[in-house]
Parts: C-alpha cells; structure tokens; sequence
C-alpha cells in the first residue's frame, strides 16, 4: 500500500503518489464517526474541504506551524491506515513536506507513532500506521493528530485536499470471537 | 349510430388501439350519453394506463360494474379510502360487493394494504367461494398465513361451483362461460364460431345480455367479435357490443396492484405452458345483473359454447390470477361473450366439460398444496409436492421459481441456483424469482454471474423492481454498500409494496451501521408482509449488534414462528440467549438447529462458543475436534480451540492449533489476535525453562 522508499535513514520517504484510490478490501473508512477539526484554517477552505470527497477543493491552514488535522473518535478505535490526496504540481509550496502522526486518548496525551517525509507528492499517499510487530498492526486509539512541520519550498501554510482514514472490517457476526474463512461456514452464517 | 360506434370501439379495445378506442368512445359518449358508455370509455382509458381520466369520469356513478371500475382505478391511484366506500355495496343495496370475485378481491387487497388482516381474509375467502379458479385470492391467503388446505379449497365444494357455471344453463348455450383470458390469438377460433353462432342462431336472440357488471374484468377487454362475425340475425339489441370482457393482458388496466409483478409474466407464462393443443375458452359469464354493461349481441355470441376443455386444460386460467371466474348466476340472461375468445365447441357434452373441471381443479389443487407449504416454510414438504407435477407443468417459469424459493430457503443455494438458472434460460422475459436468484448469487458470490444478472434483467425491464434489486445485490457483493443502498432506494420508488427491496435497504444499512436507518427499513418491509421472516431476523440482528440481547431474543423468535426450520436462525436465537444469560435455552435451541439442518456446521461451533462462555473446556474441545474435521479448513474452528487449551493449560496443543488458524487465512485483525496469544504462551513455557 505505501509507496515507501526507505533510506538509510530511520524515517521514511515518500516519493510521488496514485493517481487513482485503492484501498484493501478488508479495510473500512472510519472517518464519518469521527469529529474532524483543525487548528486554523483560511475562509472559504475549511476543514469540509477534507472531507467533501472533492479533489478541487483543498484545506487552508492559516497560522503558524505546526499545522494540525485533529480527528476524535467517540469510542476506542483500531486504525491501521491513513491516505492523503497532495498535489506537489498543484499546491507547489503549499505542499507539505514533514508530516508526523500523532495518536492518544485526547490532547493531553498524544505520542507521536509516525514520522514520515514527502518529496514531491502527487496524488494519493498512503500512511500505514502499522509497527513492525505483527501484534502492531492496528493502533487502537480514542484520537488521531495529523501534524504539518513543514511545507515544500518552505512555505507557511499548507493545503491538503482529501483525508480518508481506515481501519479493519469488524466481525459481521456479532458477538462471536473469531471471523469465518470457509465457504460452509459463511454461507449459513446470514440470511438475506 | 350508437351501436356502430360501440362495435368501432370494442373492435379497438381488442386490438389494444386504445387511442382510437378512447377518440371514438368520447363521439359515442357525447351523441348517447349513458352509464353504460361511460363504463367502455372508462375501459377504454384504464387499458391505456390512465386511471386517472377513469377515474374522474367514473366518480358517482352508481352501476355495480361502474363502481368496480371506480374503484379498480382509484386502486391505481392509490385512494384506497375511495376504493373501498366504492366497492361495498351501499346501504340500500343488500347485494354483494360491486365486481363479485374480482370485486372481493380488490377490496380484500385493500383491507391486506391498509392493515385490517381479518377483513381481508374473510374477502379473499369470498372470492374463492364465488369463483374457484381465482388463484391469486389462494396466494394472497397462503401470505397471509391462513391458507386452509387446497384439497378443501379446490376440492367438491368448487368442483360444484364451476359445474353449475357451465352447465347451469339447459340449453346448449352456457350462458355463463368463464373466459379464458389469455387468448392470444383472437381470431383463429373465429371460423368455428361462426359456424356456431349460425348454429344456434335460431335461439339466437338471446336477450340481450347484460352483462353483469360484476363480471368485469380489471381490464375489460371485450371479446366481441361481433363486428366480426357476419351474423346472419341482427344484433337484437340496440345496443351493442358485447362486452365481454376478457382479460386482456397486455392491459395495463389489467395491472393488479399486488401481482403487478406477475403480470408481465402472464404471458410469457401463458406461451410457455401451452400444452393443451385446444385452449379452453372460458368466457368470463356475465352474470346475470341487473345492470349491464352492454348488451351482449345476442347474434354470434349466444351461443356460449364452452370449449371442450380437452385433456390439459389451459392451466393459464388457473394460474392466472386475473381470472375472474364469475359464476354465473343461473337466471336466464344469456350472455354472450367472446367473440373473439376461442370457441370451440363442446364437442360432447356434460361429461367432458365435468371431467375438464375436475382436471383443472386437480392441477390447482396440487400447485395450491405446493405454494401452501413453500409459504408456511415447509419447504421439503413444498419440494416433494412438487416433484408429483407433470413434467410439462414443472417447466414452467413461475414453477421452477417456485422451486428455487424453496431450495433457497433451505439454505442449499447450489441447487437453487441450478434450478433458478434453468428458468432463467428458458425464460429470460420473465422476472419473477429473480431477485431471489440475485441473492442466491450473492451468497455464492459470484460476482460476474451476478453483474451479468441484474444487466439482462435491466435491459429487459427497468421499472420492476427485481432488476433493481439484483443490480443492488452485485453492488453489495462488492461491498459498495452506499451505491447498493441508493440502487435500492430506486426499487422501493418503483413498488411501495415490495417487501424484499426494504428488507435489502435495511441490510445495506445495518452494513454501514446506520442501525437506526436499518431499524425503519426493517419495519417498513412489515408493515407490508408481516410474515416476511428476513426483516425480523435483520432486527434481531440490529439489536444483537447494539447488545440488546433481550430485544434481539425477542425478534429472532418472531421469525422463527414464521419459519420454524430455518437453522441460521435458530442460531442467532441460541446466541442471543446466551448473551442474556439463558445459557440452557441456548444450548437446546443450538441442539435443535443442528438437528434441523444437519449440513450447518455453524450450529456446533456456536454451541462451543457457549461452553467455552460457561467454562466447560473438555466439552467445547471434544465438540470441537469432531468439527474440525468435517469443516477443515476454517480458521476460526482452530482459534477457538487454541484458546480453550490455553485454559486447559495444554499450552502445546494451543501453539499447533494457533498455528494452523494462522496458516488457514484468517482475517486480518484474527491473525493479530492470534499472534498475540501465541506470544504470550511462548513466553511462560520460556520461563518454565529457566525455572
């Protein structure tokens, strides 16, 4: 899923992007139970703009840096990716550049479980939020912060024109403790 | 002048020219105007598709037939209030409800639409006594859940009926004939009617039939073929066409609310099942009324000849809900009908017409015992009834469809599909079914069949909602629940009555968790069948999501009383009981599931599931081992043994059994889950070691 070049470096890069969204099956967008808020924000390109399923229009930040994208869940979540649509092309030195992931249970304690670098993105980018650990494969997390440090070329703001924020399928059995693989067992699982 | 323009147009009627038929009505109705014209005209634009115009120009005319009519197009439109004040018979009037079976039928629909369940049994009750071979009236009942057996309902009591129908007349001319509806070809009979209508022409001037406005049909076709037929005697009455009125398919009018559906398929269903190689012509009697629609000409059509119904009668007429046999009243009023309906003669006399009778009613009586089980979800009784049809019965579309429900509510969807694929093959034009087809497809997932699917049945039909709902079942498949809902909010617009799209809608969103959204569509889907199992299970589903496990109980009992063998939900009820504590009940029911449908292995797992809740470790293992190997290759059976020897402490056998879950391609957040509990049991034994 993540284009990722890793340098010797420890943090990883992120070079260009997809064009068109393709997300794993069993993954599931999570952010329509989730209340999304920034930390500025220039008039007329607010935070909708992020959620609008709209390439055209994008988010203005509008203060100093670190520009923040807070997004707060209800109830514990397991997350496992995030996909960012940026446009180096378009937004130029809006564009940003060092963007950390951030994760906790409110504002007074996020830590920080991503660190990543884009050079000159162009569409589609994906941040999987897994550890190394195969048990990491989620993180489990009452909210998420999206922080911008810093923009290509420099710039003071950023624009970011679509954020989609997914976790894994819950177990279309309710109250049972593992999901079904075989055939013979879904098919009497339901009734349509 | 009047009667010429009648014969113009009935002549139009027939050849469904409605156009013209309306045009030259509105001349007739301007130079005589009368209740009787007004009636033809009403036909006229009803079998146009304009309820409304019939409607309006129907509105307090007080003829029985006027008022059916009245009402049938205020059904159209929805005003049921209006409808149902038309058709019971008025205070000064003791007589029975306006239209007779097809009358009681309309009005046993309307108390079915607007909630009042008793009314509209003892209505459908009626039209069955009045005219047996009204099957729509038996299916509406076996829906309803209070079908009596078909061997009373199609047995002597109707046998009787339809004999007195036929030959209640001495003469040779049954007054009464039921009309065949479906006659395709008109005009093939036409010769042998006329040498009948010269035969009898001597009796010939029937009086002029009225025809009973009771006996109309929804559609009023008329046969007449009197302009036709160069009847030797003129036409005694002044006034003309008979109208006999004859089911005319392609009618939109003849569109009943509910089968609506089915209607399109009359046809096809009629062409498919010609085995008969005489029809039987039933012309629909006229009964003997007061009030009349037009006077039968007594020329040709005097002479009601009832076709010799020859070995295989037209099943058509039996099947064909429309029909509306009306039994005819004895009195003499001579009714003519069908000009154009096939006449063959009766070639011998009581005895055949006797034995053709009770040959249809053994046909429907067999298909009435089949549908009775399949509705009251026996659906190996349903199966087995089917198979004792002819092979040539068997074959035919809404039979196989039929059969297919049945397989599918078994749950064994590969022979569903067989049998779903056959009809579909031979019958591509026909939609009945096919939305159950669509499901079966879903649950084989196979996406492609699926897509190929809902495009044949969109491009033969956009407005019935089937098509839709197949095209929202590939969407879903895809877990593209957003499009699917929207694809099935289109075939609930298309069909308010439609109980399975609510159902589907109301899946769609409990798939995107909307539970509340989910809720109002479960509940729409019973307010419009109430028997229709899937919406209760779908809330007792919602409400074992929410936790609401008294309130899922609840539900998924309900459905289990509509169908008692369904092993799923048997299941879900066993889980639901032991969420709320009831574990013994649970235990029983997922012993009974697993009986009931001994193919289902889930009921097994489940019942471990509950010893492991209750802490019986030995037991939920020893279950578990003979499941795993019935069922090798499912991950979950392998987990949850995993974890049961972790409590039992056999720590070896958990890391093998963890081992084979992971390697069995569980779901992503199982293979974490897994992982987790294999390091953990790694690292005791570790600690063992140092120890």
């Amino acid at each position: 899923m993540a284009t990722e070049s890793s340098e010797s470096e420890e943090e990883g890069k992120i070079r260009g992007g997809n064009d068109k969204l393709i997300v794993d099956e069993d993954l599931r967008e999570m952010g329509k139970n989730a209340a999304w808020s920034v930390s500025s924000c220039k008039p007329g390109n607010g935070v909708s703009a992020l959620r609008d399923d709209n390439l055209e229009t994008y988010w203005q930040s509008d203060g100093l840096q670190p520009h923040l994208v807070n997004i707060q869940f209800q109830k514990k979540v397991k997350l496992q990716l995030v996909v960012m649509y940026i446009d180096f092309k378009l937004d130029e030195s809006y564009t940003p550049s060092k963007i950390s992931i951030r994760a906790g249970d409110g504002f007074h304690n996020l830590k920080e479980i991503k660190n990543i670098e884009l050079v000159k993105p162009t569409g589609w980018v994906h941040i999987s939020l897994s550890g190394a650990d195969p048990r990491e494969t989620f993180v489990n997390t009452f909210m998420l912060q999206i922080a911008v440090s810093s923009n290509h070329l420099n710039g003071r703001d950023s624009h970011i024109r679509q954020i989609k924020v997914y976790g894994p399928r819950p177990n279309p059995i309710p109250c049972q403790p593992f999901q079904f693989t075989s055939m013979e067992f879904i098919t009497y699982s339901t009734v349509r | 002048m009047e009667t010429i323009l009648v014969n113009g147009v009935e002549k139009n009627l027939n050849q469904f020219m409605f156009k013209n038929a309306i045009f030259l009505c509105e001349r007739l109705c301007a130079e005589f105007p009368s209740e009787v014209n007004m009636q033809l005209l009403a036909r006229c634009y009803l079998g146009n598709n304009q309820a409304y115009c019939a409607y309006y120009i129907l509105k307090g005319l007080k003829a029985p037939q006027s008022r059916y009519l009245f009402a049938l197009s205020c059904v159209k439109l929805d005003h049921l209030v209006e409808a149902e004040a038309a058709l019971l018979p008025g205070e000064d009037d003791v007589g029975e409800v306006a239209g007779g079976a097809a009358g009681n039928y309309l009005l046993g629909l309307i108390y079915r639409y607007t909630g009042r369940r008793h009314s509209s049994v003892e209505h459908f009750r009626m039209v069955l006594l009045l005219d047996p071979l009204f099957w729509e009236a038996y299916e509406e009942l076996c829906m309803l859940g209070v079908a009596e057996e078909a061997s009373s309902v199609f047995g002597e009591v109707a046998l009787q009926r339809i004999q007195e129908t036929y030959l209640g007349q001495t003469s040779s001319f049954s007054q009464r004939t039921i009309v065949n509806e479906f006659s395709d070809s008109d005009k093939t009979l036409k010769d042998s009617k006329l040498r009948h209508n010269e035969h009898f022409l001597g009796n010939g001037q029937q009086s002029v039939t009225l025809d009973s406005s009771k006996q109309l049909e929804n559609s009023s076709q008329t046969n007449n073929s009197d302009w036709n037929t160069p009847s030797p005697v003129p036409p005694q009455v002044p006034d003309v066409a008979p109208p006999q009125l004859r089911k005319n398919l392609r009618a939109p009018a003849g569109e009943k609310m509910v089968p609506e559906r089915l209607y399109p398929e009359t046809r096809p269903r009629r062409s498919a099942r010609i085995a008969a190689r005489r029809k039987i012509n039933m012309s629909q009697s006229s009964g003997s009324d007061a009030d009349c629609l037009h006077a039968s000409s007594s020329e040709s059509n005097s002479a009601t000849s009832l076709s010799s119904m020859i070995e295989k009668c037209r099943i058509e007429s039996s099947k064909e809900a429309t029909t509306s046999g009306q039994t005819i009243s004895g009195t003499g009023n001579s009714v003519d009908d069908e000009e154009n309906s096939r006449l063959t003669g009766f070639e011998s006399g009581p005895s055949s017409i006797i034995f053709g009778i009770s040959e249809v009613l053994n046909l429907l009586r067999l298909l009435g015992e089949c549908h009775r089980h399949l509705l009251m979800y026996n659906c190996e009784d349903a199966l087995f009834a089917y198979e004792k049809l002819s092979e040539k019965q068997y074959n035919t579309q809404w039979v196989l469809s039929q059969v297919g429900k049945a397989y599918f509510q078994l749950q064994d969807y590969f022979k569903a599909d067989s049998v779903f694929l056959l009809a579909h093959q031979m019958y591509p034009y026909a939609l009945e079914g096919m939305d159950i087809y669509s499901t079966v497809l879903y649950h084989l997932k196979e996406e492609m069949r699926l897509g190929y699917l809902a495009q044949e049945l969109l491009s033969i039909d956009r407005l019935a909602p089937e098509s839709w709902c197949a095209l929202g079942n590939c969407y879903s498949l895809q877990k593209d629940h957003e499009a699917a809902l929207k694809i099935f909010h289109r075939a609930i617009r298309l069909n308010q009555r439609f109980a399975y799209a609510h159902t589907l809608c109301g899946h769609e969103f409990a798939a995107l968790e909307e539970y509340g959204d989910a809720e109002r569509c479960y509940r729409k889907a019973l307010d419009v069948d109430e028997r229709h199992y899937n919406a209760w299970h779908g809330l007792g589903m919602i409400y074992l999501r929410q936790e609401k496990f008294e309130f899922a109980q609840h539900h998924f009992q309900r459905a289990l009383r509509i169908n008692p063998r369904s092993s799923v939900i048997m299941c879900y009820n066993g889980i639901a009981l032991h969420e709320s504590k009831r574990s013994d009940e649970a235990l029983e029911t997922l012993d009974q599931a697993s009986i009931s449908d001994s193919r289902n292995p889930l009921p097994i797992y489940y019942k471990a599931n509950v010893l492991v809740g209750l802490g019986k470790y030995e037991e939920a293992a020893k279950v578990l081992e003979e499941l795993k190997d019935c069922v090798p290759h499912e991950s979950s059976v392998h987990g949850l043994l995993g974890k049961i020897y972790v409590h039992m402490k056999l720590y070896d056998k958990a890391v093998f059994h963890f081992g084979i879950a992971l390697d069995l391609n569980p779901s992503a957040i199982d293979a974490v889950h897994i992982k987790a509990c294999m390091e953990r049991l790694i690292a005791p034994e570790e600690l063992e070691d140092y120890i």
